[in-house]
């Protein structure tokens, strides 16, 4: 059965480790060169956030952008081509070409055929998800180190931790019961990219309460100090305590800005704190990495439960 | 002796209607039965449920031994090699003959590195039926084996397949809609229609129990049960079983296997179930 598994989907095996091996040989490649530049170009005391530091901080800043402009989409497109090629096929294929007829009536029982095809691609899939969250996890630090954390940017979050291996395996289970649905590999496969489209979006939305957001006062500024912070919302609080989302009678002229300057909002901004104003900003700190990693991984391993057993539950009623 | 398929009082639903109902019939070991009907009569659904493709909502069918199926298209992995087509059949059964199996190739000259794409339908029919074979079942099913392919091929495989039967104690069990594929090669009938067993038996012993009349329409069929009637001008022609009849005006002869499956393919309420055939005889 191992054997069935292996080759009958080691197409979308090899291209993937394929795939996660040339991702490997690129991030490792830039890595290497940014350590040699640093080590040659670097003055003392760098990189860190010494003002002698810029200028290898912003070449630094450009390679880190060059390569993740080649991979940055895959949060996205990697999941959705999981879905489609490994999920969508694994019993759509059989339908559709008929060979489920051939594939059940061995002497292998159905429930095992999905037992094993389940838990070996399934457990591929996580595999894989891992090792482009290893991977993406030691390439960044080269660059970032004491910049950012993988926190505040949700491309780069679903990159790392146990995101990628969770999004990963959602997919696959969607596009197995899309396959099982529709008994054909096109239309699953089409459903699997609309499906992990619209969950993306829909946790990019839920995400902000997977916890109760830090509420932080600032006076003098509208900018967090933590620019990794997640943002949830902000607003005006009155000299009385009151939050407004617009201060209304404070006294203060509101110019308009034209362009691209901020002239005329910065003075706004200065006069209403002048006036007792304090803006409170809602986030969430780089701090709940893990509780945020492990709150999406433990939705999407619960919907991918959900979609297997369902799968299974449909094949094991009518399997001809 | 013990049957190699027996169903009790099956029944399979698609949805709202009955693909199959109150099914109830028994193949004993050894027979090459044809299970004939047309389009939509419920052969494929009996085959499905024999072989575990379908739960029936009522009744139930029992296999003695081991079943392998081949299904009506003869699906095949199609970017599988033949040699990898064995390998799959070898991972996948208890019981495999892997020799047998290489060794019936070989003699019909397809070779195991050719893709399964590369083949004509008529090999790729011989590599379905011999993957069927190699894991050495109790009952060989096989759905319309013939369809799709032209006379020779239909004959190799046919020949192959009887060979096979008889070289062991094989049952098979085999729908066509073409009785004339069935009539040398069958020794046991089953005939479906809308869904319902019209007959079951042994091929003699119900071309013995049955007679074709021609004579004058007003003729009396006393003696007899009619299983079907026609008439053309004056004269009325009878498929009737039991008899002969005490009118001495008919003219009777034995019918062909095509007579019998077409009488009662026109007459959906008559049937020939094994408890009749006993009763009668």
């Amino acid at each position: 059965m191992i054997w069935v598994t292996w080759r009958q989907h080691r197409a979308q095996i090899l291209v993937t480790a394929g795939l996660l091996a040339l991702l490997g040989v690129v991030l490792l490649g830039s890595a290497v060169e940014a350590s040699r530049y640093v080590a040659e170009h670097a003055p003392p005391g760098c990189p860190g956030p010494a003002v002698a530091c810029g200028d290898l901080a912003a070449a630094l800043g450009q390679r880190y952008d060059a390569v993740y402009s080649v991979f940055g989409w895959m949060p996205l497109v990697a999941p959705a081509l999981i879905g489609a090629f490994w999920g969508a096929p694994l019993l759509g294929r059989e339908y559709e070409r008929g060979t489920h007829r051939l594939a059940w009536t061995q002497s292998v029982p159905v429930r095992r055929w999905l037992a094993v095809k389940l838990s070996v691609l399934g457990g591929a899939v996580a595999a894989g998800g891992l090792l482009l969250s290893l991977m993406v996890s030691l390439w960044r630090p080269v660059f970032r180190e004491g910049i950012d954390s993988t926190f505040g940017n949700i491309g780069v979050f679903n990159m790392v931790g146990v995101e990628p291996a969770a999004w990963w395996l959602y997919a696959f289970a969607l596009g197995t019961l899309a396959g099982t649905l529709f008994r054909r590999t096109l239309p699953a496969m089409a459903l699997v990219v609309a499906g992990v489209a619209v969950t993306m979006f829909t946790l990019f939305q839920v995400s902000d309460h997977y916890a109760e957001p830090v509420r932080t006062e600032l006076s003098g500024t509208v900018l967090l100090d933590d620019p990794d912070a997640r943002l949830v919302r902000a607003a005006w609080v009155e000299p009385s305590g009151r939050e407004v989302a617009e201060p209304a009678r404070s006294g203060c002229p509101r110019g308009v800005d034209v362009g691209r300057s901020a002239r005329s909002t910065e003075a706004w901004q200065a006069c209403l704190f002048g006036t007792g104003y304090r803006y409170a900003v809602y986030h969430h700190p780089p701090s709940r990495f893990w509780r945020f990693q492990w709150t999406e991984a433990g939705i999407l391993a619960l919907a991918s439960a959900a979609f297997g057993g369902l799968s299974v539950r449909r094949v094991l009623r009518r399997p001809g | 002796m013990r049957p190699a398929l027996e169903a009790t009082g099956l029944g399979v639903r698609h949805r709202r209607t009955w693909a199959l109902r109150d099914c109830s019939l028994s193949v004993p070991a050894g027979r090459v039965a044809a299970l004939v009907g047309p389009n939509g009569a419920g052969k494929t659904t009996l085959m499905h449920a024999a072989v575990g493709l379908l739960r029936p909502a009522l009744g139930s069918v029992r296999v003695a031994g081991a079943a392998a199926f081949v299904a009506q298209d003869k699906p095949l992995y199609e970017s599988f090699t033949v040699a990898e087509m064995l390998a799959f059949g070898r991972r996948m059964n208890t019981r495999w003959d892997d020799a047998a199996a290489a060794g019936r190739l070989a003699g019909l000259g397809i070779p195991l590195r050719r893709r399964v794409s590369g083949l004509s339908g008529g090999q790729q029919a011989q590599v379905a039926v011999t993957l069927a074979l190699a894991g050495r079942p109790d009952l060989l099913v096989l759905d319309e084996p013939l369809a799709n392919l032209d006379p020779l091929a239909r004959h190799d495989v046919m020949r192959s397949i009887l060979g096979e039967a008889a070289g062991r104690e094989l049952t098979v069990l085999l729908s066509s809609h073409v009785v004339s594929d069935l009539a040398d090669t069958c020794d046991w009938l089953i005939v479906l229609n809308g869904g319902r067993l019209q007959v079951s038996g042994d091929i003699e012993e119900l071309l013995d129990d049955h007679l074709v009349l021609t004579g004058p329409g007003e003729a009396s069929a006393a003696g007899t049960r009619v299983v079907a009637a026609s008439r053309t001008g004056r004269q009325a022609g009878l498929l009737v079983r039991g008899g002969p009849p005490l009118d001495p005006r008919w003219r009777a002869r034995r019918p062909g296997l095509d007579e019998l499956v077409m009488g009662y393919l026109r007459s959906p309420d008559s049937a020939a179930l094994p408890h009749l055939t006993r009763a009668g005889a």
